[in-house]
């Protein structure tokens, strides 16, 4: 896929690229607002990375506001050392799809990237997801492995959804948080963890095949190969 | 001088002292023309008609009958010492009356003038009206005006005496003032020079009635207290945030260190970076937890509070740390309200509620009980959280609300000491308070905030 990063630090964006680049991405990278609001408006781009400081005179945020006025839906990441509450409103209203803070993991950059492109995908209507012998029944609010119905919480079943509609890719502990119990915030110990494990427990104990897998210091999968 | 005049004592006993001069300037003007006025206008009239009697009594007799007539008047023993009578003929000579002397002006005809004349021998400041009779002599009548004068110079003396008066009164009032303005001044400006060279600690000492000044100096040893407590919270933050995070970068450094020694592996190199990240991430944790305190005290995410459901937001909380209850074995009780708003941000207080929750169930131990209450009382919507663990001691309850304060029991388990730091602090930004009480046993943790009704009027 082809990505578009604009950020005037050298090392990030070298970081960025590099990982990308071996995520199997096409990435054009620019360090200053014009050019980047010339490649943003003029070029098409699967996704763009932003920075929201930039030199040049134009920032992130007017960048992201007259690609939205032109009408282009191009979903936008925006990375900024500006970590706080209101900052972040504000880049989400100003048309970001997601906003992450620096210093920040590559890990969570590219699961937060790709969750980014998959969405259109996630708004299909499905009625069924499966993987392996584990079938969730959205309409019903059911799920069973291998045949045996399998009891979960409705917050449990959201997240075994959610995994699904991700299945094969990485999910990070704050995209759960966020999408699975709509909170941004960090949670100090691992509540995730537990909850993933307890997930686990109810779906993968006893079954020759381990569905959640955990990526260590990224988060987690569903997956059937291993 | 200059330096008097600097003083508000000055400035204040001037005004007022032009303010009585000015005032009595009113009233004996009002005074002056009210008598003298009158006085002169009935002279006036007075004058006018004996001039018009005299002349009668010339057309009737001629010069002799006036003179005659003018004798009488002077011998009727009425007025006399204040009447002035002047018959003159067409070259100004006197043909007849008491006036001996008289400036030597030209008469403008039925014009009343003042001047000083003499009669016989006596100076008199009079009022005159010439008149010219048929025969072309000049008829001049005039009335003493020395009483009137007199009355004049009574005024303006009482003015001046009175002025002079109330400027003494006003100079020693300035002073008196001035003297106590600056006792008072004086205290708070030793005070402030105190403070100034570094003694945070000094205040002003408060004596005397309750007056402006010491309302204004208990206002004043107020703000100093908040200061202090401020600028020591930071040098403790300082001091605090300096060597916990001296800590976590030693050991990264140790570990790198150690890492780029030689015959060390790849894996070992591996694992070095990989610890090291850890680490480093677990600074950014920390990092991160003091900048959201810092943004909670700012005050800067009020702008995009709303009405939010704390008993809802409470709810999730608890649903997010179930799992985590339930591996720890502490049954985590909820016991929640509905329609519990409050003018807030959903993440601050899940944050808040979230700091609570995982304090609890860090330190209440397996085998407890958590339990999370939402109420309203009021006009305050409270949240509690209570757990039967060991609590902490009552003389710790205010200290573990300053950052980066641990219980010793509590060192060696994760944490960075914030974590009730970070609930306090968003209570605050939600016009609220966190409070901690000794539940005997565990820790009861109160979040106690406005309705938001209560709130949108905190905020306007």
């Amino acid at each position: 896929m082809q990505c578009l990063v604009i950020e005037d630090d050298a090392d990030a964006t070298r970081y960025i690229c590099s990982g990308l680049k071996e995520a199997g991405h096409l990435v054009t990278s620019c360090d200053n607002g014009v050019d980047g609001l010339y490649l943003a408006s003029n070029e098409s781009w699967d996704a763009i990375i932003l920075d929201r400081l930039l030199p040049g005179g134009i920032d992130g945020l007017s960048i992201l506001k007259t690609l939205r006025s032109l009408g282009k839906t191009t979903p936008v990441l925006i990375i900024s050392a500006l970590a706080s509450l209101d900052e972040r409103i504000r880049g989400l209203r100003g048309g970001g799809d997601d906003y992450l803070t620096k210093p920040f993991a590559f890990s969570e950059l590219l699961a937060r990237l790709e969750a980014l492109l998959r969405r259109p995908i996630l708004r299909e209507e499905v009625h069924e997801l499966h993987i392996a012998d584990l079938k969730l029944d959205l309409k019903r609010r059911r799920a069973e492995r291998a045949g045996k119905p399998v009891a979960l919480q409705p917050r449990e079943f959201r997240l075994l959804e959610y995994l699904l509609r991700n299945k094969g890719q990485v999910v990070t502990r704050t995209m759960l948080l966020e999408s699975v119990w709509d909170y941004h915030f960090d949670p100090q110990t691992g509540v995730i963890e537990v909850q993933i494990s307890r997930l686990r427990q109810k779906i993968d104990k006893g079954h020759a095949v381990q569905l959640i897998r955990t990526m260590r210091g990224v988060g987690y999968m569903i997956s059937e190969d291993d | 001088m200059t330096r008097l005049r600097a003083t508000i004592a000055f400035r204040f006993a001037f005004g007022y002292w032009i303010l009585v001069v000015t005032s009595m300037a009113v009233i004996a003007g009002a005074v002056y023309f009210g008598t003298i006025g009158l006085l002169r206008q009935s002279t006036d009239t007075g004058l006018s008609a004996t001039s018009k009697r005299l002349t009668t009594v010339f057309e009737g007799g001629g010069l002799e009958s006036l003179t005659g007539e003018i004798q009488r008047l002077l011998s009727d023993n009425i007025d006399q010492d204040t009447e002035d009578y002047l018959v003159l003929d067409v070259h100004g000579q006197k043909l007849a009356g008491n006036i001996t002397s008289w400036p030597k002006v030209e008469f403008a005809v039925d014009q009343f003038v003042d001047l000083t004349v003499r009669r016989y021998n006596r100076q008199s400041y009079s009022r005159l009206l010439p008149h010219q009779l048929p025969n072309g002599d000049t008829l001049v009548i005039g009335r003493d005006m020395e009483d009137q004068r007199q009355i004049k110079d009574l005024i303006l003396g009482t003015l001046g005496l009175g002025s002079l008066f109330s400027a003494i009164v006003a100079a020693a009032g300035a002073l008196i003032f001035r003297r106590k303005l600056e006792n008072s001044v004086a205290v708070i400006r030793h005070t402030a020079s105190k403070i100034e060279a570094g003694d945070l600690s000094r205040r002003i000492p408060i004596f005397g009635p309750e007056d402006e000044f010491v309302r204004l100096n208990h206002d004043i040893n107020r703000m100093l207290d908040r200061i202090e407590s401020l600028v020591s919270g930071v040098k403790d933050v300082s001091n605090a945030i300096a060597h916990d995070l001296r800590t976590p970068l030693g050991r990264i450094r140790v570990q790198l260190d150690e890492a780029l020694r030689p015959g060390v592996g790849g894996a070992q190199l591996i694992e070095a970076a990989r610890s090291a990240i850890d680490n480093v991430d677990g600074l950014i944790a920390t990092l991160n937890r003091l900048l959201q305190i810092a943004e909670a005290e700012s005050g800067a995410s009020r702008r995009f509070f709303e009405a939010i459901d704390l008993a809802a937001v409470a709810k999730d909380v608890i649903e997010l740390y179930d799992a985590m209850a339930e591996a720890k074995s502490i049954s985590l009780i909820e016991r929640t309200t509905k329609n519990a708003f409050v003018l807030g941000d959903r993440n601050l207080l899940a944050t808040a509620i979230a700091n609570l929750l995982d304090n609890s169930l860090k330190y209440a131990g397996s085998g407890t009980t958590v339990e999370v209450t939402t109420s309203i009382e009021r006009d305050v919507v409270v949240v509690i959280v209570r757990d039967d663990g060991p609590g902490i001691p009552e003389a710790e309850l205010e200290k573990v609300l300053e950052r980066f304060y641990r219980l010793d029991q509590s060192r060696s388990q994760p944490g960075n000491g914030l974590g009730l730091s970070i609930v306090s602090a968003i209570a605050n930004v939600h016009w609220g308070k966190l409070v901690l009480e000794d539940g005997h046993p565990g820790l009861i943790a109160r979040v106690m905030l406005p309705v938001a009704e209560e709130a949108r009027i905190a905020a306007s």
